[in-house]
């Protein structure tokens, strides 16, 4: 039956190709749109699983860039029983390399504490450190302390030509590469690392402050328990006002990454309710204080951020400072007044998956639309094949075909027609995903799963299948008179 | 022995009521070889299609062998018509997208094809003098030779009954006669009862039967139409 059916199918060639053509192009989008999901989750849980510490951060912060802590925190972290090392770290957006202005993909300055980023057991930059060719250098060490010696991502090394040893205009300010890493994660791979105090000096960046501390706990300690007593620790903790760092104030409403500023909405939108607008307690509770407590910055310097603040597009540090509250508050329940938050890979990773989730439902929308469209190029196919050979079924039935014997023909057909269209349609997903990965290897990270291609062949054929039903069911319920006739 | 007990089949074309056959009543021997004549829209091939369960009577009753052909479950009428029945149509009506094989096999292929069930198809078109044409497709065979096929795929079942519906219909005289030949043979060796509607009796011998239709009415006699015999 099923030689039958493929011979059907090749007896109207063109019709066959044509509807496989459709489904082809629809799978082949499912399987585009969907690898961009998958490539996202697939990139966290890789990203993660090499961040095994904590990262302490203020609250309601989407990444770390937008946090800011006072640096004397982190000797509180520190004597937290579990906790190895505790490093303070700074992120910055770079504006200029080597007088290119950089939109997208992003990069980033990233300070950090040398001597505890050292300490660490696991450092995801130190252990992606290249060792051979152009990229042979080392990690940063005491003696960077100071200095503009950086480590940037062989993404960075490859878009400027740089190699170990060359140096760099970074936002104007020249920096000497010492060392080159690989991760392959567009998360990671997008950092220039060098000497906290130096980010500091170059972004006007409070010298109190930090963006977040990576906390390592010891051998063997309960990562979760770890965080709990750091939470412990800041619980009913009046929050301190530091100085806001000239980057956050002068970050305008849109980063001007639509990646950061899709996860800065996505984070808020997830975790932050419309504020009250009775709930006037939010900012006197959760906006600083008092001034000077933070820092040692001159009072003309606050004068000129104050004024600068005061000139900035669109959203505030005001209105930044409200989100963050607003999210603490609402967002944490019992630990509303926390004013850090803790999180470790699997929060990240399940933060992502809800991203992720969401994505999938207008990835899904958008999937729909193609496949409803296939369907129907398929029940069509079936229909005018099934109406064109009403006698053949007529013949089938006269020689004992039995009516489950004529479904199964029919759906036998549109079953090839659907298995044939998701073999393809993954096929071709696949081979676009793996086109765009190498056309983009900075900004994209498509990732069509064995799963996703299985799936989408299943999907197909079941498609197919449902298809071929209404006509199937239209030909079966003809007596092989009716159908004789007709012919 | 088919057994036809007043017999009546309405059907619509589109809002026009047709009044296929009007209360037919008649018996066929079993193995007899049964010409129905009539002329075109007189019932002749509705009455044939009912004793093949192609269709179902508006009333009356089609009994073969005793079994009442309307009371049969859908897998019994199934079964009657892939092992009991073998059909002949005036359009050959095989299957464009198989071989001659292919064709004669077709009733059996839901259960599967065993070796030995194809070894006896080639036989059985050898047999109909297609030895040379097993692999060509209908579109590849004359009209005759398709209508060989057909009569192949009919014996194919060593059916108790044969239906046959204007066999001959799109034949020359010449290809007519060899068709009706098979016929012959097929009823002489395996006394198989055949049942032949047609317009032209010039295939009609001594010891048929033959019943005439007109207007949906049985014409000659109630039982069981008129013996044939030229003295």
């Amino acid at each position: 039956m099923l030689k039958l059916a493929f011979r059907n199918l090749l007896s109207r060639p063109m019709r066959s190709l044509l509807s496989l053509l459709g489904l082809t192009v629809a799978i082949a989008g499912m399987v585009g749109l969907f690898s961009v999901a998958r490539g996202l989750d697939a990139m966290i849980s890789d990203t993660f699983n090499d961040i095994p510490g904590l990262v302490v951060m203020q609250p309601g912060a989407p990444i770390p860039i937008f946090s800011r802590l006072p640096t004397d925190w982190g000797d509180d972290i520190a004597d937290v029983p579990g906790v190895a090392v505790v490093n303070g770290e700074i992120w910055q957006r770079v504006n200029v390399i080597d007088g290119k202005t950089i939109i997208s993909p992003p990069r980033f300055l990233f300070g950090i504490d040398i001597p505890s980023r050292v300490a660490l057991r696991k450092c995801v930059y130190r252990n992606a450190m290249l060792a051979d060719g152009p990229y042979a250098g080392r990690f940063l060490n005491e003696s960077d302390r100071g200095t503009f010696n950086i480590v940037v991502s062989r993404q960075i090394a490859e878009e400027f030509e740089k190699e170990v040893g060359d140096t760099l205009q970074v936002n104007n300010r020249e920096m000497t590469i010492v060392g080159v890493y690989h991760h392959g994660s567009l998360l990671v791979d997008v950092a220039i690392i060098l000497d906290i105090d130096q980010v500091r000096s170059l972004t006007l960046f409070d010298p109190d402050s930090v963006c977040a501390f990576y906390v390592e706990q010891e051998e063997g300690a309960d990562v979760e328990e770890v965080a709990e007593r750091i939470r412990g620790v800041f619980r009913g903790r009046e929050v301190e006002r530091w100085k806001p760092a000239s980057a956050i104030q002068f970050a305008p409403a849109s980063s001007g990454n639509p990646l950061i500023d899709f996860l800065r909405r996505l984070d808020q939108g997830l975790k932050s309710p419309q504020p009250s607008p009775t709930d006037d307690s939010q900012e006197e509770k959760n906006t600083p204080a008092s001034d000077g407590d933070g820092g040692p910055k001159s009072e003309s310097e606050s004068e000129v951020i104050d004024s600068r603040v005061e000139t900035l597009p669109g959203q505030s540090f005001a209105s930044i400072q409200d989100e963050g509250a607003t999210s603490a508050e609402a967002g944490e329940g019992d630990d509303s007044d926390l004013p850090i938050e803790v999180r470790s890979a699997s929060d990240w990773a399940d933060r992502f998956d809800e991203f992720a989730g969401d994505l999938d439902i207008i990835l899904g929308v958008l999937t729909a639309i193609g496949v409803t469209i296939a369907v129907l190029s398929i029940v069509n196919t079936m229909l005018m094949s099934v109406t064109e050979r009403i006698i053949e079924f007529g013949i089938l039935k006269a020689n004992g075909w039995s009516k489950y014997d004529v479904l199964k023909l029919i759906t036998i057909e549109s079953a090839v027609l659907g298995f044939a269209g998701g073999v393809l349609g993954s096929l071709f997903g696949r081979i676009a995903a793996d086109v765009v990965n190498l056309m983009w290897p900075t900004r994209a990270h498509l990732y069509a799963s064995p799963g996703l291609l299985l799936f989408g062949v299943v999907f197909a054929t079941v498609l197919g299948i449902a298809g071929g039903l209404y006509p199937a069911f239209w030909a079966m319920r003809m007596m092989p008179m009716d159908a004789i006739r007709r012919g | 022995m088919i057994e036809i007990q007043d017999l009546t089949k309405t059907h619509y074309r589109g809002e026009t009521e047709v009044r296929a056959l009007r209360g037919v009543t008649c018996r066929i021997p079993k193995g007899s070889f049964t010409f129905i004549f009539g002329p075109s829209g007189s019932g002749k091939s509705t009455l044939l299609y009912l004793m093949g369960a192609l269709d179902n009577p508006t009333s009356g009753a089609v009994s073969v062998n005793g079994r009442n052909l309307a009371e049969l479950s859908a897998r019994d009428r199934d079964e009657y018509r892939r092992g009991d029945v073998g059909f002949v149509f005036q359009s050959f009506n095989l299957l464009k997208n198989l071989d001659a094989v292919g064709n004669v096999l077709v009733p059996f292929m839901p259960k599967g094809i065993s070796p030995d069930m194809r070894q006896r198809a080639v036989e059985l078109l050898k047999h109909v003098g297609l030895g040379n044409r097993l692999d060509h497709r209908p579109n590849q065979l004359s009209g005759g030779e398709q209508q060989r096929v057909a009569i192949a795929r009919a014996l194919l079942k060593n059916p108790a009954l044969v239906l046959a519906d204007e066999p001959t219909g799109e034949l020359d005289s010449e290809t007519g006669a060899e068709v009706f030949g098979y016929l012959r043979r097929l009823h002489v060796e395996q006394q198989t009862t055949v049942v032949v509607v047609s317009h032209d009796d010039r295939y009609v011998t001594d010891g048929d039967r033959v019943l005439e239709l007109q207007d949906g009415q049985l014409r000659n006699g109630e039982a069981g139409g008129t013996e044939r015999n030229e003295d």
